[in-house]
């Protein structure tokens, strides 16, 4: 007897070590080529607080973190009792906890419980108790038939530097509890054991890493941010890895600082890129009117989270929507991308870049908590994707003069000198302007540059239709959603399909311009359509009929704040309620 | 300047004409501006005038290089992108009070302390002109103007002393009508390498009345004879004072600014400008 899938959890406070033993699992998993869905969860302290992670392995790849565990490993129940809402044991599951440690009473989870000598063994093994994660990982290994040999190649990796006495301390701390596992272990406990062949090593990737690379892919080679939760990943990520690229890196003194530099590095030639979340955004919309007034590519990361305010700024949301695309003084074109998991937060920053360059336009990129910060395993990414670089003056374009804003080109995009041609020298305003960038009062000219700025826009909307589809050809019911609760409708697409249910989903990555002719074409044959986001206000479904006659009696809205992730079942239900 | 024509101060002007009074001290800023650039001999090309929002601000559009005429207030943090980005361009910031020591006070201060290789051209005029009148940061205490009817209740901030906490490089301070003085002192802020500012007092003549001239020219007075910009503190004495306006270069220091630090830190990470880290490379770390 084997699985399919397993959902592992752990919990714990700090000093417990529970975050790496679930990288370490990770890890492992990766180096088998298996597929890994990885979350994590902290309480509000900034260190030694609670911390939980829960990771999905799969043969298959996976796109949700599994809405019941298989196997939960408690180092701490009051940390438990915190995060009991996301750490629900499926029925028969196991739940190991320290054999000092016991339940407290009424606050056991439900499952096979199991005591393990985590702390004797850390103890017996190192001479101290920082090795518990560890042996956990051990007992896990040796009880459940988890791949040992990738957790110790793991462990190996990660104490390389420090090296010597550290890592031989963690090897026997795993050994300690491998043993104790393997010794323990029972027939209904090998059941757990995950059947398959092992394959390729995979990439370890967050979708915040995944964003970054697909930026510094597309060439981008200035970065300026401020950090906020849950995108200062990106940050760090490019004040690492900038420099070896040649570029440039400025943590800036706010917001308004990072686009303002961002804008500054464009004007001079520059693929730039800034990242944040809900609130720095609200900062960022003076300098997005200038970047559009300007026509200055620019690429800018908001990772949402819960709001407004600080909101929950460790959980998803996605109620940023409406800032992203009509947070705007005046009439301020942009495109707004949202991508629906990791590998496309890689596409998203090169496309986001590509557009941004083409047509001389902000480009926003809707990311969120769930998809910024989890980790999955990928075999690869599209490293051989297209990169698209600005139109600078040809000679035919400054014979006469040059004309930065000329007018007349059918998708309103004119050539952008850079700084240092003599043939283009310019001088650009936030003013209105006429074809050379000189300042105008004028109703015509400014009526005629709005035209130009939106014509790119129509270009845009006609040459990009970014939208994923799931599920079955000729559907009755369809789900609309976007970002990263695609993660859970795709499986609980699948699911219902499997039972027969006619039901798909889209899920368009380019939400502003829209792609509404796919749309339309989507909801025609729909005797149901399930909207489903998690905004309490219901931002989707009202954007969604600013450009829609959506026929309200075949609408089913499923809308609700975040801060708890989307489970399938949740999904599930929707769907079936659209059948009833 | 070997066998090119020499670049002459009305190369550096644009067409426009200015939307500024007459008898404004802004004029005489830019064209001590075209001036200092002439006597530089700068390529226009290879030259960037950003600014924000405000009278002054107008002035990019009078230049015949490059311009950036952005939001209130944060011209410095796009002329710290460029410069980062662009060493080899020669950036200038033309802002006024208002923009530079107010909306745009928390750029300035990190400006100076990244020494981002910029110079500053603050035209201080004390007064919001551009929208007709209403208190400055730097307007005088007590002053009556279309916002403080009965008198400014704040104190004024002096952009030098502000610039001196804040750790610029070159300071110094000039007036619009000191032609002589003012292109001199614009020529070594501009080769200085750093952030550099020149505070100068540009009067407004039609917010602060027309006086202004006759208001300033009496308390105008050089800084005394033998004296060493080296010290911020000895700096300080000279701000501030009491019905004095004293000018030159208050300060200066050559320590390493935002260019060169970028230049040594991608020495560290092991940037190798002959064959540069590719994203494929990178990818490489993320597998077990």
């Amino acid at each position: 007897m084997a699985v399919s899938d397993l959902v592992v959890g752990a919990v714990g406070r700090g000093g417990d070590g529970v975050i790496l033993s679930g990288e370490l699992l990770m890890a492992s998993a990766a180096s088998r080529g298996l597929y890994g869905y990885m979350v994590q969860s902290y309480g509000p302290q900034i260190r030694g607080g609670e911390s939980s992670f829960r990771a999905r392995f799969n043969v298959e790849q996976v796109s949700s973190p599994g809405d019941f565990l298989d196997i939960l490993a408690v180092f701490d129940w009051a940390a438990y009792k915190m995060f009991k809402q996301e750490l629900r044991p499926k029925e028969g599951a196991f739940v190991l906890h320290d054999e000092d440690n016991p339940a407290p009473e009424g606050e056991m989870a439900p499952g096979r419980i199991m005591a393990a000598p985590f702390a004797k063994l850390s103890k017996s093994s190192t001479g101290g108790l920082q090795a518990k994660n560890v042996v956990m990982l051990g007992v896990l290994c040796g009880f459940f038939e988890l791949d040992a040999e990738g957790v110790r190649a793991g462990i190996k990796k990660k104490f390389a530097k420090k090296g010597g006495e550290v890592l031989d301390k963690n090897l026997a701390a795993f050994e300690a509890g491998f043993s104790y596992g393997q010794a323990n272990s029972t027939g209904e406990t090998q059941k757990m054991r995950l059947d398959h062949v092992p394959g390729p090593p995979k990439l370890v990737l967050s979708g915040n890493e995944a964003l970054a690379l697909g930026a510094l892919h597309a060439g981008c080679r200035f970065y300026a941010g401020y950090p906020i939760t849950p995108s200062s990943e990106i940050l760090e990520f490019m004040g690492k890895n900038m420099w070896k690229f040649g570029g440039s890196f400025i943590q800036a003194e706010d917001e308004l600082a990072s686009i303002g530099m961002v804008l500054g590095a464009s004007f001079g030639g520059t693929k730039a890129m800034t990242a944040t979340s809900g609130p720095g955004f609200s900062l960022m919309t003076e300098m997005l009117g200038l970047g559009s007034m300007m026509e200055i590519p620019a690429v800018i990361v908001d990772v949402q989270r819960t709001g407004p305010s600080t909101g929950i700024p460790t959980k998803s949301e996605q109620s940023d929507l409406w800032q992203a695309i009509f947070g705007m003084h005046g009439d301020a074109p942009r495109v707004v991308l949202a991508p629906s998991d990791v590998e496309d937060c890689f596409h998203a920053a090169v496309d986001a870049f590509n557009i941004s360059e083409e047509y001389q336009l902000p480009v926003v990129i809707l990311s969120d908590q769930l998809l910024a910060q989890r980790k999955v395993t990928l075999p690869s990414l599209p490293l051989d994707k297209e990169v698209v670089s600005r139109r600078t003056p040809a000679e035919g374009d400054v014979e006469g003069g040059y004309k930065r804003y000329k007018l007349g080109s059918g998708d309103g995009v004119s050539p952008m000198a850079v700084p240092g041609d003599p043939r283009g020298i310019y001088q650009t305003t936030g003013l209105e302007h006429n074809e050379k960038g000189e300042p105008t009062s004028s109703f015509e000219l400014h009526e005629a540059m709005n035209e130009k700025r939106y014509k790119k826009l129509k270009a845009v909307a006609e040459r990009y239709r970014y939208v994923r589809r799931y599920g079955a050809g000729e559907p009755e019911v369809g789900i609309l959603a976007w970002g990263s609760s695609k993660g859970a409708i795709k499986e609980a697409v699948a699911k219902a399909n499997a039972k027969g249910l006619k039901v798909a989903a889209f899920i368009p990555e380019l939400l502003y311009p829209f792609p509404k002719h796919e749309l339309e074409a989507f909801l025609r044959p729909l005797k149901k359509i399930v909207i489903i986001e998690l905004s309490y206000g219901g931002q989707f479904y009202k954007y969604l009929k600013t450009f829609l006659e959506l026929p309200e009696e075949r609408v089913l809205l499923k809308k609700r704040s975040g801060g708890a992730f989307l489970g399938v079942a949740e999904v599930e239900s929707a769907i079936e309620e659209a059948f009833q | 300047m070997s066998e090119q024509a020499a670049r002459k101060p009305n190369d550096y002007k644009s067409s426009l004409k200015p939307v500024w009074c007459p008898g404004c001290g802004d004029f005489g800023v830019v064209a001590a501006l075209y001036r200092a650039l002439s006597q530089l001999q700068i390529p226009q090309e290879k030259i960037a005038v950003l600014s924000g929002i405000g009278c002054s601000s107008r002035l990019p559009g009078y230049m015949a290089t490059y311009g950036f005429n952005g939001v209130h207030g944060r011209a410095l943090p796009v002329a710290t992108g460029l410069k980062a980005s662009r060493p080899d361009l020669t950036v200038i910031v033309a802002a006024g009070d208002g923009d530079g020591v107010s909306i745009g006070a928390g750029h300035f201060i990190h400006a100076a302390r990244r020494n981002a290789d910029v110079t500053y051209v603050m035209m201080d005029n004390q007064i919001y002109g551009l929208t007709k009148g209403q208190v400055a940061p730097t307007t005088p205490q007590g002053d009556k103007t279309k916002s403080t009817l009965y008198g400014n209740p704040d104190p004024p901030v002096d952009p030098c002393e502000l610039a001196l906490a804040a750790g610029a490089t070159f300071v110094a301070r000039t007036f619009s009508a000191d032609m002589k003085g003012e292109v001199d002192i614009l020529c070594q802020a501009i080769t200085h390498k750093g952030f550099s500012i020149v505070d100068i007092i540009s009067p407004c003549v039609t917010f602060r009345g027309d006086d202004q001239y006759d208001f300033w020219k009496p308390k105008l007075r050089a800084l005394p004879e033998g004296y060493a910009p080296n010290s911020r503190t000895e700096a300080l004495r000279f701000c501030r004072e009491e019905g004095v306006l004293t000018t030159g270069i208050l300060f200066r220091d050559e320590r390493p600014g935002l260019v060169e630090h970028q230049e040594q830190i991608r020495k560290s990470a092991g940037f190798n400008p002959a064959s540069p880290s590719k994203a494929e490379e990178l990818v490489r770390g993320f597998y077990p």
